[in-house]
């Protein structure tokens, strides 16, 4: 009964978050300084050489508020946008690419972003708490200030710089990748996911680089205390071997905020990496979303901003529900 | 467990084998012969909308449509600012003495890119479809509000009504610039659809150009163009067979990706790369060229050009003097060199100095310019501004060799600009009450603090960006309070078209007089166009806030004049008197475009001693470029 109550909580917790989320999200776009009739109709107006009359662009005007759902009052808008999302989960139509649905749009860039990003994240985490938990653990040794070097070494340098330094390595200086790459269109066959791969190295590269720094380090700070908690120093009076005490003592009980911070990391994948996407040309919902926000592209906004909020209550949800398994302590209280 | 390892490898060796194979210029990595394909950087980087290729709607327009896919009735030939008949046979027959019913001609023969015969069907269904659906489409309203009513002669003749008399039938219904307007469609892929075409994506289109689209990435990044085998019965109305077999439009990254490919030879034409980046690459790879061997290297041919658009209306920017005290006390040759490292070419004149507006309208006004005075009888035109921009950059150690003398200076760096003179600024800022304040700065003539709200693009047009913050120190040195605000291309939309949120914006949109047709650009100075100096409503195109009723009257009387007459073309003049007399806008330049072009593969690309077409991939020129550069072998 206590666990249906547990569970029962966070889910309506859940839905609370999704409800303030969604409706903050349809607020904010209208909030910004851009209008996105505006917008298009410059377009438009540059691509006839200025020579749209006045009668033309009020005619486009009206038209464009009727085709984006932009007439009525704000509350009318409102109802209408929760009742699309919450019942057929319809973003409508991007503004600035109209008529192409939003969920067409992010459904293209969703894949890309979250092969890349999960991939590199997970990567960047194992390695990082296995990097750190050795550091940790044998703190007192020379080689475990090596290891934490690598780590204060890579967790200060801006993303971009890194990013720009390996590419002048690895596709410039050395050109084993492309500056670049160019993905493979049309039927998929084993030579194009093969170029897929290899042109997501380097970016994969670069993003386990500036994320497994961090990982290091606090990795690294828990395994440090945690070692020198009593039950630990218990253990070794035991006899118990360097690798059970390491694994099973320490790195259980540091594990518990590296878990939550995997979590919400994942959570955040779903904003896309837009500054890996620029400098590696690489397809993803971050480019998509920067777009729609210079443009004021409401629609594309809200879809790739709800889909974020929903992947990050989500993993607050899962974490909720994970921790009792992961720690008696918890699932006793 | 060995065989599964050896079965990943092979595509991962595969994908280097194919990479080498690219880094060696044999293939290109959509596996096009390099020297049969020209590669260019696109304009917008990625398309988020690659797929979108029907021109009813928004669709993916900087992936080479108007430049290789598409054909207009009439084209721009941007080497001398005069129309040519493309789809058209010859030049529209006008009908009637109020100039609203002509005849169209179009030539025979003429196959879309699947081999189907284009003829006038098409342009009567792209007509129908246009009017059918205009509260749908989003691309038509130029077609529909221009366009009253049209009638099928033949299969090669059409008559067209208009709503209201025109006298630039052929810009309007063509090319003026850059690009159509509204484009046709083919008939026998969009009548099928019936009301869907409203939604059709229309991908790979079909097209009326000498190229058809070979594939495109559909995450946006590249479009691949291929030559039609019946080129000779494209749109295009071309006898030799270009030699470029492939247009590759690629999108290289940012710029420190894009200067790293250009060295590496990876594509032949750059767009907007930075002067620095462009000095670095040249100085990596010789084959790297600028528009211009000397000074100020890059191309200045844009219809545009870039000013400081004023809210004439709102006070105290309502009062000549203070616009002209803006204009003195702006040091044009600082801004330049400070933001462009010199390399523009100033103009005082409410448009861009070409070689095609130059004898239309500068030339003629040169003198009036020389002779002009303001206020208590000052003369405020530095016709000595070139030769002085020479003078500084010889001084700060620019290579003499790089630097323009005699004749070629007028020519690369404009007829003048206004002289830099804050005094004189100061005494017409005093002549209207507003004196400096305790704190330095110009106070409004009430006494109370004058902030000045000057509103410039952010990152997206770093050119603008720094142009706008060298603008703000240099009227800051001069005792002015301005708060510069760099805004998202969004916003600085929005500003542009509400009054009350606009009071000094650096723009463009009012200046692009591009021939002897200055209607063009100008004919949205008119009474209708004016909103109270505090509306928040929507502006339409009198971006530049102009209430002068001078200018109303002769944009009005000029709208029955046939276009290049010298009343016309005088009438055009008269309004940059007015506009220049009165500084209703600050105009500073010709837009700069920096178009670097790299000779490995491909030779005979427009310069400034070579111009045969505008050299921007991104205008419909463009296929000039694309049948006249030659392959240089490699």
């Amino acid at each position: 009964m206590g666990a249906l109550v547990y569970i029962a909580k966070r889910f309506g917790l859940y839905l609370a978050v999704l409800f303030i989320g969604l409706s903050i999200t349809f607020l904010l776009p209208r909030l910004m300084p851009i209008n996105p009739v505006d917008g298009y109709i410059g377009q438009i107006q540059s691509r006839a050489n200025g020579a749209l009359s006045a009668e033309a662009i009020a005619e486009l005007r009206e038209n464009l508020e009727n085709l984006y759902g932009l007439k009525g009052n704000l509350f009318t808008q409102y109802v209408d946008y929760m009742k699309r999302i919450v019942f057929s989960f319809d973003f409508g139509p991007s503004f600035t690419y109209f008529p192409q649905p939003v969920s067409q749009m992010l459904m293209a860039a969703l894949p890309w972003t979250l092969s890349l990003l999960l991939t590199a994240t997970v990567i960047a985490w194992t390695l990082g708490n296995l990097v750190g938990l050795v550091a940790g653990y044998f703190h007192k040794k020379k080689a475990a200030s090596i290891l934490e070097f690598v780590g204060i070494l890579l967790y200060p340098i801006p993303y971009y710089i890194l990013a720009v330094t390996v590419l002048l390595l690895l596709a410039y200086v050395f050109p084993v990748f492309p500056l670049s790459a160019t993905f493979p269109v049309g039927q998929m066959s084993w030579e194009k996911v093969g170029m897929i791969i290899y042109n997501s190295l380097l970016p994969g590269i670069t993003l386990v680089l500036a994320g497994f720094g961090w990982n290091i380090l606090s990795m690294k700070a828990l395994a440090v205390a945690t070692t020198e908690e009593p039950y630990v120093i218990y253990a070794r009076l035991k006899g118990a071997s360097n690798w059970t005490r390491m694994t099973r003592y320490v790195f259980r009980n540091a594990l518990l905020p590296q878990v939550t911070a995997l979590a919400l990391s994942l959570g955040m994948v779903f904003n896309g990496a837009l500054l890996t996407e620029m400098i590696f040309s690489y397809p993803g919902i971050g480019l998509v979303m920067r777009a729609a926000a210079t443009g004021g592209d409401y629609n594309v906004l809200y879809g790739a901003i709800t889909i974020s909020i929903i992947a990050v209550a989500t993993a607050g949800l899962v974490i909720d529900l994970l921790y009792p398994l992961l720690d008696p302590r918890i699932r006793h209280k | 467990m060995a065989r599964h390892g050896r079965t990943w490898m092979l595509p991962i060796m595969g994908a280097l084998m194919t990479t080498t194979v690219f880094a060696q210029g044999a293939m290109t990595d959509v596996g096009t012969p390099r020297s049969e394909t020209m590669i260019v950087q696109t304009f917008d980087g990625r398309s988020s909308n690659p797929s979108a290729q029907n021109p009813l709607n928004s669709y993916a327009i900087w992936r080479g449509f108007r430049e290789l896919g598409w054909a207009a009735l009439w084209e721009m030939d941007t080497a001398t600012g005069e129309s040519y008949p493309e789809l058209a046979d010859g030049f529209p027959e006008v009908l009637n003495d109020e100039h609203t019913k002509f005849r169209v001609k179009i030539r025979e023969g003429i196959k879309w890119s699947d081999g189907e015969d284009f003829n006038v069907d098409d342009i009567i269904f792209t007509f129908d479809t246009a009017f059918k659906y205009r509260d749908k489409l989003t691309n038509v309203s130029a077609i529909t509000r221009l366009v009253d009513s049209y009638e099928k002669i033949d299969d090669h003749t059409f008559e067209v009504t208009t709503a209201t008399p025109v006298y630039d039938f052929v810009t309007r219904m063509g090319v003026y610039t850059w690009g159509m307007p509204f484009n046709w469609v083919p008939q026998h892929v969009f009548e099928p659809l019936g009301d869907e075409v409203v939604t059709f994506q229309n991908a790979p289109a079909v097209t009326l150009g000498a190229y058809k689209i070979k594939e495109f990435d559909p995450n946006g990044f590249w479009q691949l163009w291929e030559l039609r085998e019946d080129w000779d019965e494209s749109g295009w109305n071309i006898d030799e067979e270009p030699a470029v077999k492939y247009v590759y439009y690629k999108d290289f990254g940012t710029e420190e990706t894009r200067a790293l490919a250009f060295v590496q030879n990876q594509y032949d034409v750059d767009t907007f790369m930075s002067p620095d980046s462009i000095e670095a690459a040249k100085a990596r790879n010789p084959n790297i060229e600028t528009f211009s061997a000397t000074f100020p290297y890059h191309d200045m041919n844009d219809a545009c050009s870039y000013g400081i658009y004023i809210n004439n209306q709102k006070a105290p920017y309502d009062m000549p003097e203070v616009r002209w005290a803006l204009a003195l006390a702006l040091d044009l040759e600082q801004v330049g060199i400070s933001a462009m490292s010199g390399q523009f070419k100033a103009s005082p004149l409410p448009l861009a100095d070409t070689p095609i507006t130059n004898p239309l309208y500068v030339e003629p006004l040169e003198s009036w310019l020389e002779e002009l005075t303001i206020g208590d009888g000052y003369k405020p035109f530095n016709t000595d501004f070139g030769a002085d921009l020479v003078e500084t950059l010889a001084a700060q150690g620019v290579d003499q060799a790089q630097l323009p003398s005699g004749d070629a200076v007028e020519a690369g760096f404009g007829i003048g600009w206004w002289k830099h003179d804050p005094e004189q600024a100061a005494k017409m800022l005093e002549s209207v009450g507003m004196a400096k304040g305790a704190d330095g700065f110009f106070t409004m003539p009430d006494g109370s603090p004058w902030v000045l709200e000057f509103v410039i693009p952010g990152d997206w047009n770093k050119v603008l960006q720094r142009v706008g913050f060298s603008i703000a120190d240099s009227w800051r040195q001069a005792g002015f309070n301005v708060n510069a605000r760099q805004v998202d291309n969004g916003e600085f939309g929005t500003v542009q078209t509400t009054n009350a949120r606009m009071e000094l914006q650096i723009n463009w949109s009012n200046s692009c007089t591009y021939n002897a047709n200055w209607q063009n650009s100008w004919r949205n100075f008119r009474a209708d166009n004016v909103l109270p100096a505090d509306s928040n409503d929507a502006l339409v195109q009198n971006y530049a806030r102009i209430v002068d009723e001078r200018i109303f009257d002769i944009v009005s009387e000029s709208a029955s004049l046939e276009i290049g007459t010298e009343e016309f073309v005088e009438n055009g003049r008269q309004i940059a008197k007015y506009l220049t007399e009165d500084m209703q806008m600050i105009n500073l330049m010709n837009i700069p475009t920096t178009i670097p072009t790299n000779s490995t593969y491909w030779t005979n690309f427009p310069k400034q001693d070579n111009f045969y077409a505008a050299p921007y991939t991104w205008w419909s020129s463009f296929k000039k470029t694309v049948t006249n550069v030659e392959p240089t072998g490699q």
